[in-house]
């Protein structure tokens, strides 16, 4: 099938200033729309260096990162914002707000210098509440929202953008069970029933295997595998990443990692 | 027959220090001097002040107006009448003094203004083992005691004691009669001018002039230019030594003053009028001819 | 509905400003009066912009270093504000404008050498660079100008700091209209800055993530609230807390989203300085309270009632 290809970045390489190494080598990724990407790998492996610059915060030292054929830092933030709507890992909240204005935030790169908030972008934000079934959070004060909810309003703010690319940055990071399970569940329905690419960096290797059409293994800033979870995630491959033995088991089709306990006599 | 002659002498000397308590009496303390300055402290001096550094206009003024100018060693750079001043080296500005600069003189006597860094400076000089003596001098009245006390430091006690009689009979004076009205300007912005309780107010009192500002009780205070205007003197004064109108004179805010738009200015030397003297009755002659006209 | 009632208490807080002085005008002698038309209602005007450049300064810069508790004069500015000012006394520069000019461009001093810190280490206008740097800054001109104190002559300093304490004794239709120069390019683009601002509460990346050129958005958001603070430095010394609670006090009342807030802020700071003005001036007749004083007797109390329902919430 013939879909858009919205990220699409060639052999980068990416550099900070005075870092021992490079944070990213010769890393490829390619995300078309429709599909589902899952970002693995270690703590310190470049997951976030990567998002940032296919997002163009950061500029390549070498290779390409562009977003709709055009370099990533070409664009103009704005621009941007109309094309990716990113969950970040963390964000402040120093004054007290309620759902809606938050949420409404992601419509701000669509409304224009002076202009007023018009009715197509209530209606934005009235469809992302929905999509992400956070309709009668509407009126709550953010505070005084779990974990998950505020997860999913976060989420609405992203689709309020109408963007046709969905970062999420290790989002059920502090989710128990079920909320984190809702989530992956709405980031699926929203790849499959609106057609978005979706691009997530987790911790939650098992999750990503199973709901994620493809997944990219990092590791010290270099690519390790790239392509389906039931290619990828092989036990050798998972090991010598993750540094710990695991055996892998199939479930519903694809790969589950579990994690093998220390050997008493190995200590 | 020893014990009684002493205990005379002792009874003698207490019915003598008590009847002096008056603040600035001096007391022949055995041949020397002993004076109570304005900081409460008792300075006594052997013999009259040789070499004396004077850190005030004042003081100078005074020491050559009773004869004691020769005995000047050492004056600050404002101390510039009488002409024979300025021949005395100079010790700097004095705010604050420099002690180094005071003891290079080898004075026996420093006469200071007291304020806060001058007690300061003269414990310093006292720990060098120079004699000093601290002064208020703020107001016409002050002027008596002031010269008294200098007179007896430097042994011409007939000489200030007249002085200070005419300061003390001019400062007892009862306003002058007089229907003109000013204000005294120090500063434009914020508006800062005289009130009652400094020198001249008094001045222009006796001048036969009235502060239109008199019922302010502080020395100088900050005022709005409408205040000003509401009272509407006849005359602004201020301490010039040119006859050039203010810079803030020409603004339309201030113009609403009716004497700022009439320029009816005093220009007062401030070497005359600038701080207390013994020439204050020719300061006051001076202020009654500008107010009737007579430039 | 808001600005209906701000307006009227703007409305308000002016025709009081006019009407109350030291100086008793009879109501029908008033509109001829030169004590109206000279002194009043351009000391009355002055307040209210000054006041109103303060509050929007303070909005944009709480919102710059994420701190509630900035304060336009926080950075650095008022410090060397006052270098400033030391320096044309100390060297005697002639003029009725050599000192607000000297403070203006101390001000701007101050700002500038903080930006510069501001970027070290291509830290980008760090908040805490920034708060930090002002700290410094402010410091260093104050160390310089006790250094100067000393060189100075003793009366023109305290009529100097006097001034530099704040009040609109001086005011005329000349500073009027150097606000009114130097006021508005400024308050457009905070007016221009307001939904980039709302996004940057959320933090420096996911703002960008919504769409905000943060960097340029903190150069521009940086150089319009101090050059508003240099010119009201310029034209009425430095005057604390206004830049402080207005934003609070608009916050708390009707919210926090730039769009609603920076023209609150306008019109709240205007009022409560005009009104400290008018107390400043009728209170102690026929003396007067330095600004300053007024605005802190007056903000301060309302600052902890705020802050205790704030706290609530």
């Amino acid at each position: 099938m013939d879909r858009d290809l919205i990220v699409a970045v060639s052999d980068l390489t990416c550099r900070y200033a005075g870092a021992p190494r490079d944070a990213l080598l010769g890393v490829s990724l390619e995300v078309r729309s429709g599909e589902f990407h899952a970002l693995l790998g270690p703590n310190g492996s470049g997951k976030t260096t990567l998002l940032r610059a296919a997002l163009g915060l950061v500029p390549p030292f070498a290779g390409r990162a562009e977003i709709l054929g055009r370099a990533a830092t070409d664009w103009s933030r704005r621009n941007l914002a109309r094309v990716v709507g990113v969950v970040p890992q963390r964000e402040e909240n120093l004054f007290p707000q309620r759902v809606h204005e938050t949420v409404l935030l992601g419509r701000y790169p669509h409304l224009s210098l002076f202009g007023g908030v018009r009715a197509a972008d209530r209606a934005a934000v009235e469809r992302a509440l929905v999509a992400c079934d956070a309709v009668d959070l509407a009126d709550r004060w953010l505070w005084t929202l779990s974990g998950g909810e505020y997860q999913r309003v976060r989420l609405a703010r992203a689709l309020a953008q109408e963007p046709k690319l969905l970062v999420l940055d290790e989002p059920t990071a502090s989710l128990d069970l079920r909320h984190e399970m809702e989530l992956f569940e709405l980031v699926r329905a929203l790849v499959d029933r609106q057609g978005l690419a979706a691009l997530m960096i987790t911790h939650h290797v098992n999750l990503a295997a199973r709901f994620a059409d493809r997944v990219l293994i990092l590791a010290e800033g270099r690519a390790v595998a790239r392509g389906a979870p039931a290619d990828v995630l092989t036990r050798e491959t998972v090991e010598r990443v993750f540094s710990w033995p695991v055996t892998i088991q199939p479930f519903d089709g694809r790969p589950q990692m579990i994690p093998l306990r220390q050997r008493k006599d190995a200590l | 027959m020893r014990r009684w002659v002493q205990r005379t002498h002792l009874a003698g000397f207490v019915a003598l220090t008590l009847t002096a308590c008056a603040r600035g009496e001096h007391v022949p303390f055995r041949g020397g001097i002993a004076v109570t300055d304005d900081a409460g402290r008792r300075v006594t001096l052997a013999a009259p002040a040789r070499r004396i550094v004077s850190l005030l206009p004042s003081f100078t003024e005074i020491l050559f107006a009773i004869g004691a100018g020769d005995r000047v060693v050492g004056r600050t750079t404002w101390c510039d009448y009488p002409p024979e001043a300025l021949a005395v080296p100079s010790v700097g500005d004095g705010m604050p003094p420099s002690v180094e600069a005071v003891a290079a003189r080898r004075p026996d006597l420093v006469l200071l203004y007291r304020s806060g860094p001058n007690v300061t400076a003269a414990e310093q000089l006292e720990r060098l083992g120079i004699r000093t003596v601290l002064v208020d001098l703020n107001r016409l009245e002050e002027l008596g005691p002031a010269a008294r006390r200098i007179g007896a430091l430097t042994g011409h006690s007939r000489a200030a004691d007249s002085l200070a009689h005419v300061m003390d009979s001019l400062a007892s004076q009862p306003p002058a009669p007089g229907t003109q009205s000013l204000v005294f300007i120090v500063w434009d912005n914020p508006p800062i001018v005289i009130g009652a309780g400094s020198y001249l107010d008094r001045l222009a009192a006796l001048a036969g002039a009235r502060n239109v500002f008199h019922d302010l009780s502080s020395p100088s205070a900050q005022v709005s230019i409408e205040t000003i205007a509401a009272r509407d003197p006849d005359f602004v004064a201020l301490l010039s030594d040119s006859a050039l109108p203010p810079g803030y004179a020409s603004r339309p805010e201030w113009r609403v003053v009716r004497a700022v738009r009439a320029r009816r200015f005093l220009f007062l030397s401030g070497q005359l009028f600038g701080r207390p003297g013994p020439r204050a009755a020719q300061a006051i002659r001076e202020l009654r001819r500008r107010l009737a006209g007579t430039p | 509905m808001k600005y209906v009632l701000l307006g009227a208490a703007a409305v308000t807080t002016l025709a009081a400003a006019l009407l109350l002085g030291p100086a008793n005008v009879p109501l029908g002698d008033l509109l001829g009066s030169p004590i109206l038309w000279q002194l009043r209602l351009p000391r009355a005007v002055l307040a209210f912009l000054v006041g109103g450049a303060l509050g929007v300064s303070g909005v944009g810069l709480q919102a710059l270093v994420r701190n509630p508790l900035a304060d336009p004069f926080l950075l650095g500015l008022s410090g060397g504000a006052g270098l400033g000012a030391v320096v044309a006394i100390a060297l005697h520069l002639p003029g009725p404008w050599a000192l607000p000019l000297a403070a203006f461009v101390g001000a701007v001093g101050a700002m500038a050498l903080v930006y510069r810190l501001g970027l070290i280490g291509g830290a980008e206008l760090d908040p805490r660079i920034l708060l930090l740097g002002g700290v410094a800054v402010g410091a260093f001109a104050a160390a310089i100008t006790t250094a100067l104190v000393s060189l100075a002559e003793a009366t023109e300093l305290r009529n100097a700091f006097l001034w530099l304490w704040g009040g609109f004794s001086g005011a005329s239709w000349t500073t009027v209209l150097v606000i009114l120069v130097y006021a508005p390019l400024p308050l457009v683009v905070l007016a221009a800055a307001a939904r980039p601002l709302d996004l940057l509460a959320l933090g420096e990346e996911p703002a960008q993530y919504l769409g905000a050129d943060v960097r340029r958005l903190k150069q521009l958001v940086y150089l319009s609230a101090s050059l508003l603070t240099a010119a009201a430095v310029a034209v009425a010394g430095v005057i604390g807390f206004v830049g402080l609670i207005v934003p609070h006090v608009c916050r708390l009342l009707w919210g926090r989203l730039h769009h609603t807030l920076f023209p609150t802020a306008f019109l709240t700071g205007g009022i409560l300085l005009a009104a400290a003005d008018t107390l400043a001036r009728t209170v102690v007749a026929p003396r007067e309270l330095p600004v300053g004083i007024v605005t802190a007797l007056l903000g301060v109390p309302l600052f902890a009632f705020l802050l205790r329902r704030w706290t609530v919430t």
